[in-house]
């Protein structure tokens, strides 16, 4: 009997692992010019800029060692590398925020000197977040007899990732393209006695949807 | 962040919220800032420029009481001079250290004969000390007596933080307001005009523990890095500097 009970209370969580835990994800590619990466490199970077919705450190380090590394790779300069190397053209304040700004910046004898010592192509600037929300249920946790800490309830909410990439060609001061990937799941904690989390990696998800992309854009086979 | 992050970092924020509870504490955080900044890619000015920090630049720390969330301090002192110095050293042609000594106003005017005599001395400014009246007399630091064609001084102002438990948003931030003065080759004042410097840190990029002391400094760094940034792109464009330059050899903006 107690074989069968846990038996169906394995099976239960697997349904709810199955339902819950999917990620949605959508891509999209506009692409506006033909790019030649060649033997150059290009720079993930961020917008900071904003007083809010600022992309995650996180999610800008994980796309630029994602499209870093593989058979695929592209060679990726780090944003801080590139930022000092440029300095001070491209600091949260003074970046170029659009292509009359770009073509002003790269017209810069010094600039365009450096950026050709860099071997920098191609920025691509990242914007959008990951958001949680639709957080329902309870979770409770408390000391039972012989002091044994164990949980009870029911904890789910919904994640969402929404990232879009400028691509910006430094040389011919124009933008070639925008990509964006979004992904999507629910995430939740059963708890009896033992909370077990299963989490919808939305973010992982958008980032690796986002460097396939990447790659594949600016890529020997764009 | 990662559930198992999240545990941590509740577990974390549990284990600091029961210590509080036990203690008292209200937070806080105290930051020490010692970075050097890149060499500014910009067309330097075709002058000799004075450059003058004073102690209170390179020992500034700023602290405040925040009603509720504790003692906050930011020393940025270490970072002045070889910030400015980095900047300055990309914007001129040649920079020269430079001295300064407040002597009585009698000994000032002595100073000044002797400047006449071709020795590199420059006067800038009044001041008073034990009610006698001083002035201050800025020498070029080395022994040859360099000439320059102007001194620049800066300073701060004023250094303000607001942290997101205050605000409500998500970041960290800090203002520094500086004050540069320009004084002719003579050591004339010809004016001054504020610098701010403006940084600010996301709290999503950072953990729960420490997350005031990484937030404030990120934030402090950024606000350096864009007063370095600012100074180099508008340094030219100040009327006072643009006035001053018509009149320095060579120094067209």
């Amino acid at each position: 009997m107690k074989m069968r009970i846990a038996g169906l209370c394995a099976a239960a969580l697997g349904l709810l692992a199955a339902a819950g835990c999917g990620v949605q994800s959508t891509v999209q590619e506009v692409r506006q010019a033909q790019t030649d990466l060649g033997d150059g490199a290009i720079v993930i970077l961020s917008r900071k800029h904003k007083t809010q919705g600022e992309t995650e450190d996180g999610f800008v380090t994980c796309v630029s060692d994602s499209v870093n590394s593989g058979d695929d790779a592209l060679r990726v300069l780090a944003a801080r590398d590139f930022m000092d190397a440029t300095f001070p053209w491209f600091e949260p304040r003074t970046a170029p925020l659009d292509m009359n700004d770009l073509t002003r910046v790269i017209n810069q004898p010094l600039l365009t000197e450096r950026i050709q010592q860099i071997g920098v192509r191609y920025l691509v600037w990242i914007e959008g977040t990951t958001q949680r929300s639709d957080e329902s249920g309870s979770l409770q946790c408390t000391l039972v007899s012989g002091g044994i800490p164990a949980c009870f309830g029911f904890l789910s909410w919904e994640n969402g990732s929404d990232y879009e990439a400028s691509v910006w060609d430094v040389h011919r001061g124009m933008n070639v393209g925008t990509l964006s990937s979004e992904a999507s799941g629910t995430s939740f904690v059963p708890a009896v006695v033992v909370p077990l989390p299963f989490i919808a990696r939305v973010q992982q998800k958008a980032c690796d949807k986002l460097s396939d992309q990447i790659k594949g854009f600016l890529g020997p086979t764009a | 962040m990662s559930f198992p992050d999240r545990l941590a970092s509740g577990a974390a924020v549990a284990l600091i919220g029961s210590a509080c509870l036990v203690a008292g504490c209200k937070g806080g955080a105290s930051v020490t800032v010692d970075i050097r900044v890149p060499r500014p890619l910009v067309e330097p000015l075709d002058v000799r420029m004075g450059v003058y920090f004073d102690d209170a630049l390179k020992g500034y720390v700023h602290q405040e009481e925040l009603e509720d969330h504790g003692t906050y301090s930011i020393d940025i002192g270490a970072s002045q001079a070889p910030v400015f110095a980095q900047v300055f050293d990309a914007m001129f042609d040649s920079v020269v250290p430079m001295t300064v000594e407040a002597i009585p106003n009698e000994a000032a005017t002595a100073a000044e004969d002797e400047d006449a005599e071709g020795e590199a001395e420059e006067e800038a400014g009044e001041e008073k000390a034990d009610g006698e009246e001083t002035q201050l007399v800025f020498r070029t630091a080395d022994a040859v007596g360099t000439p320059v064609d102007g001194i620049l001084v800066p300073s701060i102002e004023e250094v303000q933080f607001a942290i997101p438990d205050q605000t409500g948003g998500e970041f960290y931030e800090v203002w520094i307001r500086y004050q540069l003065a320009l004084f002719d080759a003579d050591g004339q004042p010809l004016g001054e005009w504020p610098l701010i410097g403006y940084g600010k840190a996301n709290q999503r990029n950072y953990g729960t523990i420490d997350q005031k002391t990484t937030g404030l400094n990120e934030a402090t760094i950024w606000a350096l890095r864009d007063a370095a940034a600012l100074l180099s792109f508008q340094f030219r464009d100040q009327t006072q500097v643009k006035a001053w330059l018509a009149t320095t050899h060579g120094g067209a903006p």
